[in-house]
């Protein structure tokens, strides 16, 4: 039922305050405050039950319906929970508490635990994480993760390393091919020794037939032979070759020697590739053949790393010797080509004449400003408005 | 004191007496990657200091331009610029670029209408209302 029009006025103007003079009548009924929604819970404001209790009452017909005494509402999942947690230690202290009731009355009140209040937390740490799923990513890193690259990561760009590189691998595979030892496993040793590797840049290979790789080694000296062989034998058998193992073949000196070259290496990583060797000694490895697919294999993941160059199977599928690999990086290494502007300031005929001037670099507007004496002023300006920092 | 009309002299000309040429300034821009600057790389090695020595009244820039096609600039004296794109030009098309802009004037190319063109004042004089007969109406 409405009430009177005067009513009505009465009450816009209450609400709206003395601003407004004029109100529609469309406004004012809009404006009108309806009590009917609140009524609905008003109605019965003595009754504590909710509209959805008594809803459920009417549907099942009696005054105690099956089911949750309250299901649509109380308490989360994770209030109960933590209630759970919490209500689980008080029992057990409770239940140690009269135990103790037996013994000894007064340190009953002791041993009441104290009311902790609960306090919402304000950042993650030390929650509960929730939603674990079990997935390796969810894991922590375990030693298996860590990843260790097969090369040493650096790519070797001198002539000179590349060519130490190449007869390193090659009196490596004459060794394991005289040892009957398989050939891949040299990679296990990732570099020697600075006494193992000059006893390898000592010797020279001087292939009688292009297929022979056991007899194509000639040691300098009998010492030599005697501690390639002793060295190599350890590699790729059951035990590793040990730093101090390679050592020991040479004298007792040389094991200590190379003891704190272990430990020096170990702390830090070398930086002069091959001990600072710049060239290999002997050139006969290039004959070497490459024919057979295994010593080829193992020849080229040898060299590849040892210097961090790698072949493309086209090419790997036509090297047939050492001298092409080592032709294929020459390619590879080609210097970049020369700037026009390098060429033409190294020219003397143009550099003499007064009237050329050869840039290096693009000339951009802003050369033009500052030729024309106004760069500055725009420079200035720009920072007064705020417009560059 | 008897009105004395301005004596006619000669017209400074460019040529009569002294010949200032127009272009000031050469730009030669290339692309060291690209290879419509062929035939430019090759001009700026070869050819360039002989141009540059016969023509020591043009300042020459040279500098690159990347990932561009080779352009000549020319800046001349009236404030005007010409710019000719030489991609994909052997060095002597290159050469001749050069010349034409060079011996350009910087003014706007135009179209010529008329025959004959002529600079001289016209010798019948231009008319006026004010002279000769005035006739009658």
């Amino acid at each position: 039922m409405r009430t009177s029009l005067r009513q009505v006025n009465l009450d816009v103007i209450r609400l709206q305050g003395s601003r407004f003079l004029y109100v529609c009548s469309v406004c004012r009924q809009e404006a009108r405050p309806r009590p009917f929604v609140a009524r609905q819970f008003l109605r019965n404001a003595s009754d504590a039950t909710p509209i959805t209790e008594r809803v459920r009452r009417k549907l099942w017909g009696t005054d105690n319906p099956p089911g949750l005494k309250d299901p649509y509402g109380g308490e989360g999942v994770f209030e109960k929970k933590f209630k759970r947690g919490q209500s689980a230690p008080q029992e057990d202290e409770s239940a140690e508490v009269t135990r103790a009731a037996g013994t000894e009355n007064a340190v009953v009140e002791d041993a009441l635990p104290e009311e902790t209040p609960y306090e919402p937390a304000t950042t993650w740490e030390g929650l509960q994480r929730v939603g674990h799923l079990g997935r390796w990513s969810d894991l922590p890193p375990s030693e298996a993760d860590a990843y260790n690259s097969f090369s040493s990561n650096r790519r070797l760009t001198k002539l000179g390393h590349v060519s130490l590189a190449a007869h390193q691998t090659a009196v490596e595979l004459c060794l394991m091919h005289l040892l009957k030892k398989p050939l891949t496993s040299i990679c296990d040793v990732a570099e020697h020794e600075k006494p193992v590797f000059k006893l390898i840049w000592n010797c020279k290979i001087q292939p009688k037939s292009n297929t022979e790789w056991d007899s194509a080694l000639v040691y300098p000296d009998k010492e030599t032979e005697d501690a390639l062989i002793y060295i190599f034998e350890q590699i790729g058998g059951a035990q590793q070759a040990a730093p101090e193992a390679n050592a020991a073949a040479e004298d007792a000196e040389a094991a200590e020697l190379e003891d704190t070259q272990d430990r020096d290496s170990a702390q830090e990583p070398r930086s002069i590739p091959f001990f600072g060797y710049k060239y290999a000694k002997d050139r006969g490895f290039l004959a070497l053949s490459l024919n057979d697919p295994v010593t080829k294999f193992a020849f080229l993941k040898r060299f590849s790393q040892l210097t961090g160059q790698y072949f493309p199977d086209p090419i790997l599928h036509s090297i047939s010797s050492v001298g092409q690999v080592i032709d294929h990086i020459k390619t590879e290494l080609k210097p970049k080509p020369k700037k026009l502007a390098d060429h033409l300031v190294g020219d003397d005929s143009l550099q003499s004449l007064p009237n050329v001037k050869v840039f290096v670099k693009k000339q951009k507007p802003w050369h033009k400003d500052e030729e024309l004496g106004r760069k500055k002023l725009i420079d200035a300006e720009l920072r007064e408005r705020g417009l560059v920092e | 004191m008897p009105l004395k009309g301005i004596r006619t002299v000669t017209a400074a000309r460019n040529g009569v007496g002294a010949f200032i040429l127009q272009c000031k300034r050469l730009d030669f821009h290339y692309c060291d990657w690209a290879g419509s600057s062929r035939g430019m790389v090759s001009f700026l090695k070869h050819s360039l200091p002989a141009f540059a020595k016969e023509n020591p009244q043009i300042e020459i820039r040279v500098s690159p331009r990347p990932h561009k096609h080779p352009v000549i600039k020319g800046h001349y004296i009236n404030g005007r610029e010409k710019a000719v794109c030489v991609r994909n030009l052997e060095p002597e098309q290159i050469l001749q670029k050069a010349n034409l802009l060079k011996e350009a004037s910087g003014e706007k190319l135009k179209r010529t209408k008329k025959p004959v063109t002529s600079i001289n004042e016209s010798v019948r004089g231009i008319w006026s209302p004010y002279h000769g007969d005035l006739r009658t109406i």
